[in-house]
């Protein structure tokens, strides 16, 4: 195994629940940007070694086949992880939601999730329809009563103000997912107007988008991907979740995480100061300013435009296409 | 959708289109004002010029465009269609900076007056004032203020502006600078009443202040609002006409389109308040996630030359 330091991975309190888990998170949409389900096993297993134990995904990620990946992946190994998936009806009903939740277990192999998020709520009018009658929050206290899910939450990445709208619905979230890096930190702040919130909740706060989601400052220079990791696993939060498609990306997130001490206020400083002139017009941090990170059960949801060259849209799609093949592929 | 039963009747046909106040300029201006951009997407510069006369000849006398608007064909056709009779049209152009120095604006005023073949414009505006620096970037030293000060000074351009689509808190920043503002432009419509709206935020204050307000994208820039069902065309530009604004721009690239506006515009007659109220509200669903106002929530409407200056991915890489 790995060219990593060996020492143990952190792990930390999930908000005000007597678990732990490992400072550093496996994103799961990445994982189906790897080649075929042989690495993408490979991958979660040697994440499981090297001492991760929170796993993302979400029922709409490359519909449905980083599940079923991560499903492979963990087989023997489900209880040595937290589970994470997500729920993907952006505004609509209940019983969607359940249906999602029975679909996702039965990809992940799985009878219980650990913990169940609301995915993508980026729309001002999305925490209304969150909480109306009938709608997902009914989902989430049903599917906990039946033992299907442990902890609920939710995620988004475009506006602070959304995310404190759901606060103010007063439903019992266990966990709230956000963008957190060193751009954040100066624009349109979830660092600043979320966290605390939630530190003050005793909410488990669970980072995401620590290189910005596709990685750009690091191409175009501005800091190393080990210097935006670092950032984000500084800050007061649960966990950083990071997307892995590869062994070397594998590799560098546990060189980070093992024996990862956080950065001092002043490095932190420091590198929010280096950020600055680029957060001012959000040009790294595109899920906060367009759809690009919008999934397509999102925008059918609202009724905005598909973009055709996302991945779940190709899938789609695809699904759609007379091939004369089946459709899922048979294995 | 929202159709125009109960509602007062319209213009009537063959009588005159009110004429505004452009602010504290002195001007006079159409309720209706012909936009650029769509003067550039008409089938040809036969139709546009067509456009331009029968808009000038039913008394519209406002005319909106941008240095940048298919690489200035919109302001070439603008310019070929008032030959002779710029002296009856109100001209207005803007400036694409996009953050960039004094001289890039002055040497797009110079491109812009040439291809409109004026000597001056009666309106100059900074263009797309949408990235959240923008307004630092306009009023740094050396900056697209300085331009616009100097070309009045110059008398290249009358009255001085700026224009953007996405934030009213964007514009209020632009307004906190005590800068000579004679114009503002900005999205209203009657989804934009009841989301990030620039109706309640940033409407009040320009008229409190005696700037103009010119009004823009009354359909959701595309049409969206009418392709998607929430209103009736004519009750969309009723209600945006019925703002207290000076002019209502609307983006017109057919004689049919013309026609249809104009026959809003003659002898408007505003709705009332209880009418408008009526409007807000059934518009008030389909305004909530802002799917009909992509301006505001998608990159859909923001331009590639901005989008270079601010480092974001051009349109064809980012098309929504």
């Amino acid at each position: 195994m790995p060219d990593t330091n060996g020492a143990p991975i952190p792990l930390r309190e999930f908000g005000r629940h007597d678990v732990k888990i490992s400072a550093i998170g496996f994103g799961g949409h990445h994982l189906g940007d790897a080649p075929d389900e042989r690495t993408a096993v490979r991958l979660v297993r040697q994440a499981v070694d090297g001492g991760i134990t929170f796993f993302d995904n979400c029922w709409e990620y490359h519909r449905g086949k980083t599940e079923d990946w991560m499903g492979a992946g963990l087989k023997g190994v489900r209880d040595r992880v937290f589970l994470m998936t997500k729920v993907c009806t952006h505004g609509r009903d209940k019983a969607l939601a359940l249906r999602m939740l029975d679909e996702s277990l039965h990809r992940f192999r799985t009878d219980h999730l650990d913990l169940w998020q609301i995915h993508g709520v980026c729309f001002d009018n999305d925490p209304d329809l969150f909480i109306r009658k009938g709608g997902a929050a009914e989902a989430l206290e049903q599917a906990k009563k039946e033992g299907k899910v442990r902890f609920v939450g939710f995620t988004g990445h475009k506006d602070p103000s959304i995310h404190l709208k759901m606060l103010a619905t007063g439903f019992p979230f266990d966990s709230v997912q956000m963008p957190l890096n060193a751009f954040d930190a100066n624009f349109h702040s979830f660092e600043q107007q979320v966290l605390p919130e939630l530190n003050r909740r005793g909410i488990a706060a669970l980072g995401m988008k620590p290189i910005c989601g596709h990685g750009t400052p690091v191409q175009k220079g501005v800091l190393t991907g080990e210097e935006a990791l670092r950032y984000a696993m500084s800050l007061p939060v649960t966990t950083t979740i990071t997307g892995i498609d590869k062994p070397e990306v594998l590799q560098q997130a546990l060189k980070v995480a093992q024996g990862f001490e956080p950065l001092q206020p002043s490095a932190m400083q420091a590198l929010r100061d280096r950020c600055r002139q680029y957060a001012a017009d959000g040009r790294f941090e595109l899920y906060k300013l367009s759809l690009q990170f919008d999934n397509p059960e999102a925008r059918l949801a609202h009724g905005f435009p598909l973009d055709t060259q996302q991945v779940e849209v190709r899938e789609m799609i695809r699904m759609g296409d007379n091939s004369g093949h089946p459709y899922p592929p048979t294995k | 959708m929202l159709g125009a039963a109960g509602f007062a009747a319209q213009g009537q046909s063959g009588a005159e289109i009110p004429k505004r106040r452009l602010g504290r300029t002195g001007l006079e201006v159409s309720a209706l004002g012909i936009g650029g951009y769509h003067l550039g997407s008409a089938a040809s510069d036969t139709e546009a010029t067509q456009i331009v006369n029968e808009a000038l000849d039913a008394g519209v006398n406002f005319f909106d465009n941008a240095w940048e608007y298919h690489s200035g064909l919109s302001e070439e056709r603008l310019g070929r269609a008032l030959k002779g009779k710029r002296d009856r049209a109100v001209v207005m152009t803007k400036v694409c900076t996009h953050g960039r120095d004094k001289n890039v604006a002055m040497r797009q005023l110079e491109e812009s007056l040439t291809r409109l073949q004026t000597d001056h414009l009666d309106v100059w505006q900074i263009h797309e004032v949408i990235y959240e620096n923008d307004p630092e970037l306009i009023f740094a030293p050396n900056g697209a203020a300085e331009a616009l000060l100097e070309a009045k000074q110059q008398g290249k351009v009358r009255f001085l502006g700026f224009t953007g689509h996405k934030d009213p808190s964007i514009h209020l920043k632009m307004l906190s600078h005590s800068f000579p503002f004679d114009s503002v432009q900005m999205p209203l419509n009657c989804l934009d009443a009841t989301f990030r709206s620039f109706e309640t935020k940033v409407l009040p204050e320009v008229n409190r202040r005696g700037i103009a307000a010119l009004g823009m994208k009354s359909l959701g820039g595309s049409g969206e609002l009418v392709r998607e069902g929430a209103v009736v065309v004519i009750m969309g530009l009723r209600y945006a006409m019925s703002l207290p604004v000076a002019v209502t721009i609307s983006g017109i690239d057919s004689i049919e389109v013309l026609h249809q506006n104009l026959e809003v515009a003659r002898g408007f007659q505003p709705f009332s308040a209880a009418e408008m109220q009526t409007i807000r509200d059934a518009c008030r669903l389909a305004a909530s996630d802002g799917h009909l106002e992509l301006f505001k929530t998608t990159k859909k409407y923001d331009g590639d030359l901005g989008r270079e200056m601010h480092g974001f991915p051009s349109s064809a890489e980012l098309p929504v």
